[in-house]
């Protein structure tokens, strides 16, 4: 959704080709380092919003070349983004790789959850490192996108290491009750009795 | 040659039942130009750590050695010598005096020690130009923004030329950039100054400038982590990283 409402964004700003486009986006996501986005990608979500109505598609002649596809926005679009721009995003935390190994190693025996959180401190630590070190060299006035999401992803890091000091101060607590066991229910019909 | 070594460093405070063991067998190296960062909850054992290893306290057992000078062997007198000559503190409050100027206030600990004033004060303008003060220079703490109280206060530190920074906190009554700018300032002392650096602190974000962070808990080292320089020409590595975390 992210690049379907930053291509009606960007086209709002002005008529533009497909490869066009997805050199804009680049732009303005702080480069292709940043967020690589296939033509594929382009093409195939411009091909969508035209069958939406929330794009318009015109040929352009060109001098000597083969014409070329303008894509620009209809009224429907405007409306499109107009709601996006207005609405919240939700931002997704649930699915944490960490958070599972931890509650493997509690379940399992396998590994002292104590040093699956040291482990993972010092990982993100390092992280914090290596963005702050570049944040530094981050020129303030022409890379704006890239200060952005490097403030975004350290003040991130802040909020996991956090979570970390709290899990480690807990750990005690937890092992000392007993763990939640699955509810495994027979399958199939229950029996007659 | 490590400039600190600190072996086997316990400290208990009170006796018999109510004995609190504040430090429980640390031992710690740190060598010349290094900045490490010692993070831990609170009453972990890390001010008292930071005591033990500028002779500000001594330990109930184990050795503090510091630029081949054993702490324990020394007198009060000494002690007090050893501190002036190799050691700069920064504390969590600036601790600067308010009637004196940036200069005067940087100027102190060597104006203590018998240095001439001129001399003092050029030493200490040195600093405090280096530091981005040079335009502050006759300016009085109240006159001064947090940060530039503290970037004083880092110049003090540094006037008589220590070989070790000892910092306790230093960024805890800043905002946050403000404490970005302190951290980013330690990191040059030991960078381009060549002297080790050790800060107690509970902010990553500062304990991030680290070439180490030694974790205390409970009053030992639970744990160390180093952490390796940026390659500049890793910044693929990176972005990946920030899109790991963001989304």
């Amino acid at each position: 959704m992210t690049v379907r409402n930053a291509i009606l964004g960007l086209l709002a700003q002005q008529p533009r080709h497909g490869y066009e486009l997805r050199a804009a986006f680049e732009a303005l996501v702080g480069g292709a380092d940043m967020w690589d986005v296939k033509p594929a990608q382009i093409y195939t979500t411009l091909a969508r919003l035209e069958e939406a109505g929330l794009v318009s598609r015109d040929s352009v002649e060109q001098d000597g070349g083969p014409e070329k596809l303008v894509y620009s926005l209809t009224p429907a679009g405007h409306d499109e983004l107009a709601g996006w721009f207005r609405a919240g995003v939700a931002t997704e935390h649930q699915r944490d790789e960490f958070f599972v190994k931890l509650m493997v190693s509690l379940y399992s025996g396998e590994a002292d959850p104590y040093q699956v959180i040291r482990a993972q401190r010092n990982r993100l630590y390092q992280d914090l490192h290596d963005l702050t070190a570049r944040r530094n060299g981050v020129d303030g006035r022409r890379e704006l996108a890239q200060i952005f999401l490097l403030d975004k992803s350290i003040m991130h890091l802040e909020a996991d290491l956090r979570w970390l000091d709290l899990l480690e101060a807990r750990l005690d607590d937890i092992r000392r009750q007993p763990l939640p066991q699955p509810q495994v229910r027979p399958r199939g019909r229950p029996r007659k009795s | 040659m490590s400039l600190i070594s600190a072996v086997n460093l316990t400290k208990v405070y009170g006796s018999g039942d109510t004995a609190v063991r504040a430090l429980d067998n640390v031992s710690l190296q740190v060598e010349p130009g290094e900045f490490v960062a010692v993070m831990g909850p609170s009453g972990c054992g890390k001010s008292t750590l930071l005591h033990l290893l500028g002779g500000l306290d001594r330990p109930t057992s184990g050795t503090v050695t510091i630029d081949g000078h054993s702490l324990s062997d020394l007198s009060d007198a000494r002690l007090t010598e050893l501190r002036r000559h190799k050691i700069g503190f920064i504390f969590q409050f600036f601790n600067l005096i308010p009637v004196l100027n940036a200069v005067e206030n940087a100027a102190l600990p060597v104006t203590l020690d018998g240095v001439r004033q001129a001399e003092a004060k050029e030493r200490a303008t040195k600093w405090l130009t280096r530091f981005g003060l040079g335009d502050r220079l006759d300016h009085r703490p109240d006159q001064l923004s947090g940060g530039q109280q503290q970037r004083v206060a880092v110049a003090r530190a540094l006037v008589a030329d220590p070989a070790l920074i000892l910092a306790d906190e230093p960024t805890g009554n800043l905002d946050t950039r403000s404490s970005e700018e302190i951290a980013a300032l330690l990191r040059q002392v030991a960078n381009e100054w060549g002297r080790s650096v050790v800060v107690v602190t509970h902010d990553p974000r500062i304990a991030a400038h680290a070439d180490r962070i030694v974790f205390l808990k409970d009053g030992a080292i639970v744990d160390q982590t180093i952490l390796e320089p940026r390659d500049s020409h890793n910044e693929a590595v990176v972005a990946e990283k920030m899109m790991a975390i963001g989304d």
